[in-house]
């Protein structure tokens, strides 16, 4: 009870000085001396009488201050003083500290305060944590919903707070038509009640509802960057777009922040689920076998995911004619990292944080070893402290103001490095995130900042006061045994270093030979001075007639281009946004799992202007018409996998899981193997010519004479000069495609390289200060040796050996550490094992080299000490 | 050589609490004076020390004070005890008789 009282009024007695004590001793001190005035004595006398019964003023004083006011601030006020004073005085040791600390908090943060925006914050709808995605499971597969099963589900189901259903990929480049231009927007359809169930509002205007899932309802809904973007900004409810042929009006504009119900991707234009039919070629609104949709609940308060899935599960087994005992409902967090998460696949941002942490321990042993350094060379200071009475903890506790001081510089750098960091990692990354400021990010450095001063502060602080007094006064600073505590302290504290130096230089090396395999490995085509026009699909009846009609003479248009070597045009070709999979199948040999198939339609010319070798037989000519018996080419994996070592031109081959001699196709022949992307999977490749099949064109590929960017625009002129009607997308050399999608894998490979390469100086320096500190304590030891005649590298040799066991037991730990926790990069690593031995062998030898360089330089000097010199040292 | 006891640690605050128990409301001066003339002489106590202590006490709510004129008409505080003062020296007093009688017995016993 009396506990707060006391501390409230010596909250209170902080501010506000001692009158009152003053006055009370003013008083008290009079009535004393006139009480021996009245017994006799002198007035001065008794004044001097007075003071001596009365007792020291000041020590009254000052343990009247004490009792009212609270000690513990006092003596941080004073000790903070006293830690500037230092700190001032070594301003390169100040200024190495909070560097160090500003690198290691500053990339702990900035990693962090992605993560925070990633993680607490995703989505910009009403509770986001209540959203969870749900998937039809069954014999290891996930399946999207179909719309009729979707609709009987969410008609029927009571157990979720709704249900909705969005797909995007149909239309993520549907064709918008204005007067005389064509371009692409990123649609999605989404059912009626899509807004309601997010709890989101339009801006202006109204959003879907259920009445726009009942008849073909011709409305839209835009964003609000489209709506800047399309219309600047002007008044558009009622203006109306032509989507994919299909006329729709706006209704409603969605306010800035909103990008959907996915991180993922930011539609421009939500169109309702009706209108399916209207602007894409097949109706699959009543097609129950046709999975598309992506179907996505909110959990009610209080009911939990598990049993909103087993509630879904039983109405889906349910359903009349639709249902399967073979599927399940399962249910994901919305949230897409969340949801990788679960899915324990490695993500970048998570390996970024095991790596920035590792950065941060090595950064406090860093600054731990400063801390120590300082410590000993201030020995002295600290011996006549303690003699003179102050306590240890008294000590201990100055020692950590100035490592909270350090701590506290260091943040602030930091704060700012965090706040860039973040920033350009989000750009790096694509992601669509706005990085507010919250207090989790401040409270997060804080509390690094805390744990990183108990880290570095306490250790040599505790070290550094437990030693006999009397050698320290002495001020023979070298007279302590090599097995003091600091000594041990420090040799532990580069263990740590160089084990997690190890673990760094491996993951940089590691993921630096992933980003150069993937850049350098065989793409089976020339890449250089090669530009894709990416030709997006309108879909719609009539689509593939108009594609074969306007192929030809697009290809000939490209081709009489100045500039232009060769035209190579697609279906599914090279980085394209579509890939057409599928079976095949011999007489003798049935699909398999393990196929990963992909179909590729070329036109004439594509073999050639790519650059791919023919490695047995003919490719295309014009002869392959629709009429003559169906040929294919084969690329070299999928001629091996099928037929073996034996001959495959002119053999037959199907495209059902079992071999149908009816639509059979002969092998023409073979060409080299290509990738179309880094991380192509499909390693069995089947070329069709586009007179023997039925797919719209998607790009053109552009063999040109000189830098393939500059003439992006001519060839938008000509297309558009063509055919107006054609719709053309993003236009790029393939170098800069097949760039872009190894952002990420630069991005990871530039930290851990940079982190790598952090640790490496930090570590350098550690050593170095070790070395340099043992030469400093051994000199007059080195002196006798160098008198009696030891040559001089063995004295160097002699300190060397100190690092000797140092190096490789760190060694051992950081290799076993390696070991252990390297196979978490897995899928990031592309033709390198996570274990590789030549990467872990060649870090262990630069760390070693550098550390024995780092020990060499001290180890030199000192042996080239004069030895009466040294002798006469103190 | 003086034969006066210092003042055993810790029973300050219990001599304050009794005196303005028995004399309040007092300056620190009269609270000074009362404990010698009841010590006769044979407590050696540093007059000033007692402010801390009336300070100490004060924050704990056992006493209260305020401004008052003195009977010399100078400006002094007043120090009354109060109920929850009054509780605590009650309490006090119960542990300090045990506890001399504890070391009393001990004493007698070593005899």
């Amino acid at each position: 009870m009396t506990g707060p009282r006391v501390l409230f009024s010596r909250l209170r007695g902080l501010f506000g000085g001692t009158q009152r004590l003053d006055e009370e001793i003013a008083g008290h001190l009079e009535m004393l001396a006139s009480e021996y005035e009245r017994a006799g004595l002198p007035p001065h006398e008794a004044r001097l009488r007075a003071r001596r019964e009365f007792g020291g003023v000041a020590q009254i004083r000052e343990a009247y201050r004490d009792q009212r006011g609270l000690p513990f601030f006092d003596t941080l006020s004073q000790d903070l003083r006293y830690a500037f004073r230092q700190l001032r005085r070594t301003p390169g040791f100040a200024a190495a500290a909070v560097f160090t600390l500003a690198l290691g908090v500053g990339a702990n943060a900035a990693i962090y305060q992605v993560l925070d925006a990633v993680v607490f914050r995703t989505l910009p709808v009403r509770q986001p944590e209540q959203l969870v995605i749900a998937n039809l499971t069954g014999n290891g597969k996930s399946v999207p919903f179909s719309y009729p099963v979707y609709r009987e589900m969410a008609a029927r189901q009571q157990v979720a707070d709704g249900m909705f259903a969005a797909s995007n990929a149909p239309l993520r480049q549907a064709i918008l038509r204005t007067q005389g231009s064509v371009e692409t927007v990123n649609a999605e359809l989404v059912s009626g009640n899509y807004f309601d169930v997010l709890g989101v509002c339009a801006r202006r205007g109204r959003c879907f509802t259920d009445a726009d899932d009942r008849a073909a309802a011709p409305v839209a809904v835009i964003s609000h960057a489209f709506w800047q973007r399309h219309f600047s900004g002007a008044p558009a409810l009622g203006a109306t777009l032509d989507i994919n042929r299909a006329p729709v009006t706006i209704i409603g504009i969605m306010p800035a922040g909103f990008f959907g119900e996915s991180a993922g991707s930011a539609p421009d234009v939500w169109l309702p689920m009706s209108m399916q039919p209207r602007v894409l070629p097949t109706d699959w609104l009543d097609a129950p076998y046709y999975s598309w949709l992506e179907v996505t609940a909110r959990l009610k308060p209080g009911v939990t995911s598990n049993q909103t899935s087993s509630a879904l599960t039983a109405l889906y087994r349910q359903l009349p004619d639709l249902g399967s005992p073979d599927f399940h409902v399962e249910l994901q967090p919305a949230n897409q990292v969340l949801a990788e998460l679960n899915a324990k696949t490695a993500h970048p941002l998570f390996i970024l944080i095991g790596i920035t942490a590792a950065v941060l321990l090595i950064t406090c042993c860093n600054v731990a070893n400063l801390l120590l350094g300082r410590a000993t060379a201030r020995t002295h200071e600290i011996g006549i402290r303690l003699a003179l009475g102050a306590g240890r903890g008294r000590i201990i506790r100055h020692l950590l103001t100035e490592s909270g001081l350090l701590c506290a510089l260091g943040t602030v750098a930091a704060g700012a490095l965090a706040s860039w960091g973040s920033r350009a990692l989000v750009k790096v990354e694509g992601w669509q995130l706005t990085l507010h400021p919250s207090w989790r990010v401040p409270g997060f450095i804080a509390a690094i900042a805390v744990l990183a001063t108990l880290l570095f502060g306490l250790a040599p602080a505790l070290a550094a006061t437990r030693f006999d007094l009397l050698p320290a006064l002495r001020s023979n600073r070298r007279s302590l045994g090599g097995g003091s505590p600091r000594q041990v302290f420090g040799k532990l504290l580069i263990v740590i270093q160089i084990a997690a130096s190890l673990l760094l230089l491996t993951g940089a090396a590691l993921l630096g030979r992933t980003l150069w395999n993937l850049q350098h490995q065989d793409f089976g085509f020339t890449r250089d001075n090669l530009l894709r026009v990416d030709l997006p699909v309108e879909f719609g009846p009539g689509m593939v007639a108009r594609s074969n009609a306007q192929r030809p003479r697009l290809q000939e248009r490209l081709q009489s281009l100045p500039g232009v070597r060769s035209v190579a045009i697609s279906s599914c070709g090279p980085l394209s946004t579509w890939q057409r999979t599928g079976w095949v199948s011999t007489p003798e040999r049935p699909f398999q799992k393990t196929d990963y198939v992909r179909y590729t339609y070329v036109a004439p010319g594509y073999f050639e202007t790519l650059g791919i070798r023919t490695l047995a037989g003919r490719t295309f000519h014009p002869g392959d018409r629709a009429e003559t018996p169906p040929v294919i080419v084969l690329s070299e994996t999928a001629a091996r996998t099928l037929f073996g070592r034996t001959n495959p031109v002119g053999r037959l081959v199907s495209f059902a899981k079992t071999f149908r001699a009816k639509d059979a196709a002969q092998v023409a022949g073979v060409v080299h193997d290509v990738r179309y992307s880094p991380r192509d999977p499909y390693a069995l490749q089947i070329y069709f010519p586009f007179t023997q099949s039925t797919s719209p064109m998607t790009e053109a590929v552009i063999r040109t004479a000189q830098n393939p960017s500059a003439l992006a625009n001519t060839v938008r002129a000509a297309v558009h000069d063509m055919d107006s009607t054609l719709a053309v997308g993003d236009i790029a050399s393939v170098q800069a495609q097949i760039d872009s999608g190894l952002v990420r894998e630069r991005m990871l490979a530039l930290l851990t390289a940079c982190f790598g390469l952090l640790a490496l100086v930090l570590t350098t320096v550690g050593v170095y200060g070790v070395i340099a500190y043992s030469v400093e304590r051994r000199t007059q030891e080195i002196g006798i040796h160098l008198a009696l005649g030891a040559r001089r590298p063995q004295v160097a040799a002699m300190l060397l050996r100190e690092l000797g066991v140092l190096v490789p037991v760190s060694l051992g730990i950081g290799l076993a550490a390696t070991l252990a926790v390297s196979r978490l990069l897995g899928t990031l690593l592309y033709g390198v094992a996570p274990r590789d031995l030549t990467t872990l062998a060649l870090s262990a030898c630069l760390l070693a080299a550098v550390a024995l360089i780092a020990a060499w330089l001290p180890a030199r000097r000192a042996s080239h000490l004069d030895p009466m010199n040294a002798l006469r040292q103190e | 050589m003086d034969n006066r006891a210092e003042v055993p640690y810790g029973t300050l605050d219990l001599m304050v609490l009794k005196t303005l128990d028995t004399l309040s409301p007092s300056h620190g001066y009269g609270i000074a004076r009362r404990i010698e003339q009841v010590a006769q002489g044979s407590l050696e106590l540093n007059q000033g020390t007692i402010y801390p202590a009336l300070l100490r006490l004060e924050q704990r709510g056992w006493i209260s004070s305020k401004w008052g004129v003195s009977e010399n008409n100078r400006r002094a505080r007043f120090y009354s005890i109060t109920a929850s003062g009054r509780r605590q020296l009650t309490a006090e007093a119960e542990n300090w008789s045990r506890t001399v009688a504890i070391v009393n017995r001990l004493l007698e016993g070593e005899s």
